[in-house]
């Protein structure tokens, strides 16, 4: 009887302990959030250009992290939930096309829409800004979002977490889930693409 | 011969490139902050509807919490079964019926309903003490 009750006493002690821990990380992980949630709203708005979507992959985003990495090293939040919300905007990406070809296939959609950003582009904003809103863009914003949703996908990943987010190469890396390699090729292309385009607006 | 103006033309580029990113990083650090109250507010909301998973415990994670003190429950359970011995558990008899089923349903009865004719003159003949037939 003594055995159980001295294992219970263990448990009890545990259990407070992991009750601590729970708070803590509680903390952490809402300061963490709070600091990257509205870049993190921005980077997926400009990836998909619908606020209300890009809304719901970072709570997907946000939801998956706590659910599945909090108990990794704090250190490792960025990369991990970035991967995560990038993975959303390409999972997006793709429900988006094989709705279009279903689209096609019935005749209700036009038949040289390939590149589904062009489709996305031509869509009225769904972001809901009004007019006021809408002039208080910059308009070097306005051209620059235009700009980094018309690169492939892997440069505007690799563009807006080096630029948007400041990643460093490593971490950018972890976040696309590629070779720093790679990242470093993405981003030179996705810089002299934009600086290719944007030229005119910005020298 | 052309490698330092190769090398001043690659740092010019970089520069450029370096210069074009930290605009870029402007623009978009501005459009951040100018993001409305409704966002701002569907992302306080998200986060703590986020936040609230980390308070659900997760069904294994009960378990794991719980699993040395079950086993040592266990432990203790079966030393005291064993140390009582089995004064204690009831013989289990069974019924004649299920008895009878298995010698029927054994080989060797199998065996004897294909001599069935073998069996019957057998029972018919008369045997001696010594087992003859006489």
């Amino acid at each position: 009887m003594s055995a159980c009750a001295g294992v219970f006493a263990v448990s009890c002690i545990r259990e407070q302990a992991t009750g601590a821990e729970t708070l803590q990380r509680e903390s952490q992980l809402n300061q963490f959030l709070a600091e990257v949630e509205r870049r993190a709203l921005r980077i997926a708005e400009i990836g998909i250009r619908d606020r209300d979507e890009a809304m719901d992959l970072v709570q997907d985003a946000m939801i998956k992290l706590v659910k599945n990495y909090a108990a990794r090293p704090q250190g490792e939040w960025a990369p991990l939930f970035y991967r995560i919300l990038q993975n959303g905007v390409r999972d997006w990406h793709r429900r988006r096309k094989v709705r279009n070809h279903i689209m096609v296939w019935f005749g209700r959609g036009s038949s040289n829409d390939d590149d589904d950003y062009d489709f996305v582009a031509q869509a009225p904003d769904p972001a809901g800004r009004s007019p006021d809103e809408e002039l208080q863009i910059d308009e070097a914003m306005q051209q620059l979002e235009i700009a980094v949703r018309a690169l492939p996908t892997r440069q505007r990943e690799a563009f807006m977490l080096r630029t948007f987010e400041g990643f460093d190469v490593a971490g950018t890396a972890v976040a696309m889930g590629c070779s720093a390699g790679s990242v470093k090729t993405h981003y030179s292309r996705a810089v002299h693409a934009l600086r290719d385009k944007l030229g005119e607006h910005w020298q | 011969m052309n490698k330092p103006r190769d090398k001043e033309r690659l740092t010019g580029v970089a520069a450029a490139d370096a210069r074009f990113a930290e605009r870029a990083k402007e623009q978009f650090d501005g459009s951040v902050d100018r993001l409305d109250a409704a966002a701002l507010s569907r992302l306080n909301r998200a986060r703590h509807a986020a936040l609230d998973e980390l308070r659900q415990p997760s069904s294994v994670g009960q378990w794991v919490r719980w699993m040395p003190a079950t086993g040592i429950a266990a432990a203790v359970l079966i030393t005291v079964m064993v140390m009582r011995g089995p004064r204690d558990i009831e013989l289990i008899v069974e019924p004649v019926a299920v008895t009878d089923f298995e010698l029927l349903l054994d080989n060797e009865s199998l065996e004897m309903l294909e001599d069935l004719e073998f069996y019957s003159w057998l029972d018919a003949a008369d045997l001696d003490t010594y087992g003859n037939v006489g």
